[in-house]
């Protein structure tokens, strides 16, 4: 083989397993099993990036409408689960909104709201804020339109006032 | 056309190189041509073969080389856990890559790499290119050849460290020739490895039991491996990284001291 053949050769080689070792380093994976899962995980992760690098990234619609059925369904744990699925960049605005209504739903209460749940949305909120401050929902079934909106009742429902010992708050209905 | 001949005559005569010693009979001159003959035939015998050798030097240069030191900065962080044996990657510290430079400027100091011999302005640029490549391979084993034989934390790892530093400052100011610096790196990861994987792991305590039957069966290496702050790995790991080693100084005493063309 011709000495120039021989190091075009070498370079690839070097470029090619020098990735390796450091994707090995980078992913650790904690058995040989692991080695081929962590690359698919990477090969997907490579290939989402690309796609938002040459603006052709989309939600997965499928696991979209599976997230969308459950949480109309009440079960907001699967439904935040699909909808992290379907955006894992957490680029789309409606994706990102449905996820911080999900942790409003699940965190109301009558008599009193889950903090936790409410801190979570708060924080998933201002992220809707970030990707898209004008975003508006479509969806008939959700009362609160705007993150604006949503954000409000996350910031109402952390505060400790004289207002939530009113007996009243008792008919109060989810929104 | 007199002239051309002339010409191509004078240019033949400038070819032939040589002393004349004595006029030889008609007899001998044919018995010498005949010995010329077989001469020239080995010679193009010898040269038939060197482009052969010329080609395996590059194997090993830029195919060979490259795959033992990337081998070994694969290995060089890699090691077993000990209760499940499952693959623990460390990433080296900054003192490695530190030590790292240090020893590839004494590989120049000693002659077991001239770079004038590693890149020129006479090589192509794909040849300047692979050569730097090949040379980066062995800057990244290096790093993890201390990183493989450097403690992985506490009291043990300054030691250890404070020693590699020291024998390679030393080092730097000494006169080496390139034999004597592999017999004192051999010689110096020989000891490293040794103390490392054979003695400071006799004293670290087995990781499968408890806090208390530890200190219970085995009072005095509970005591090292917490006054130490030794870290519990599986035996394979010594395993890994003597072959680590090995690769290592395989790689070093393959690696020659200029590209192939240049030598």
């Amino acid at each position: 083989m011709k000495e120039k053949y021989i190091q075009i050769f070498s370079l690839v080689l070097i470029v090619f397993y020098g990735i390796f070792v450091a994707w090995l380093y980078w992913a650790e994976p904690k058995n040989i099993e692991e080695v081929s899962i962590k690359a698919k995980e990477t090969i997907e992760n490579a290939a989402t990036k690309g796609q938002i690098v040459i603006g052709t990234y989309e939600v997965d619609r499928l696991k979209f409408n599976d997230g969308l059925k459950a949480f109309r369904e009440d079960n907001f744990i699967a439904a935040r689960s699909f909808f992290e699925n379907a955006d894992p960049e957490r680029r789309d605005a409606k994706t990102q909104f449905y996820i911080a209504y999900s942790f409003y739903r699940q965190g109301w209460g009558r008599a009193f709201n889950d903090d936790e749940l409410f801190k979570k949305g708060l924080e998933q909120t201002n992220r809707v804020i970030l990707i898209d401050k004008n975003f508006k929902s479509d969806d008939a079934n959700l009362q609160l339109k705007t993150p604006a909106e949503l954000k409000n009742e996350f910031e109402e429902g952390l505060k400790v006032t004289a207002d939530d010992f009113n007996p009243l708050k008792l008919t109060r209905e989810r929104k | 056309m007199k002239k051309q001949t002339e010409e191509i005559e004078r240019n033949d005569f400038q070819i032939v190189e040589g002393e004349l010693l004595e006029v030889s009979s008609g007899a001998e001159i044919e018995e010498f041509s005949g010995e010329e003959i077989t001469k020239v035939s080995a010679k193009l015998k010898t040269k038939d073969k060197k482009p052969k050798t010329d080609n395996q030097k590059s194997y090993l240069q830029y195919i060979f080389l490259p795959l033992i030191f990337l081998t070994v900065a694969l290995l060089g962080g890699l090691r077993l856990d000990a209760v499940n044996s499952a693959f623990v990657f460390l990433k080296p510290p900054l003192v490695c890559l530190i030590f790292a430079v240090i020893l590839l400027l004494l590989f120049s100091r000693a002659g077991l790499i001239r770079l004038d011999g590693w890149f020129s302005e006479n090589f192509s640029t794909l040849k300047n290119i692979a050569n730097g490549a090949v040379l980066i391979t062995l800057f990244f084993a290096s790093a993890q050849i201390f990183n493989s034989l450097l403690p992985e934390q506490g009291l043990p790892f300054w030691v250890f460290a404070f020693c590699f530093f020291w024998t390679l400052w030393n080092n730097l100011f000494a006169d080496f020739d390139t034999k004597k610096l592999l017999k004192s790196l051999g010689a110096l990861f020989g000891l490293a490895f040794v103390v490392k994987y054979l003695l400071l792991a006799s004293l670290t305590a087995p990781a499968s039991q408890s806090w208390l039957q530890g200190i219970i069966e085995n009072p005095t290496k509970e005591a090292f491996t917490w006054a130490l702050d030794l870290p519990r790995f599986a035996a394979g790991t010594g395993y890994i990284q003597f072959f680590a080693v090995i690769f290592y100084l395989i790689g070093l005493f393959l690696l020659p001291s200029a590209s192939t063309q240049e030598e």
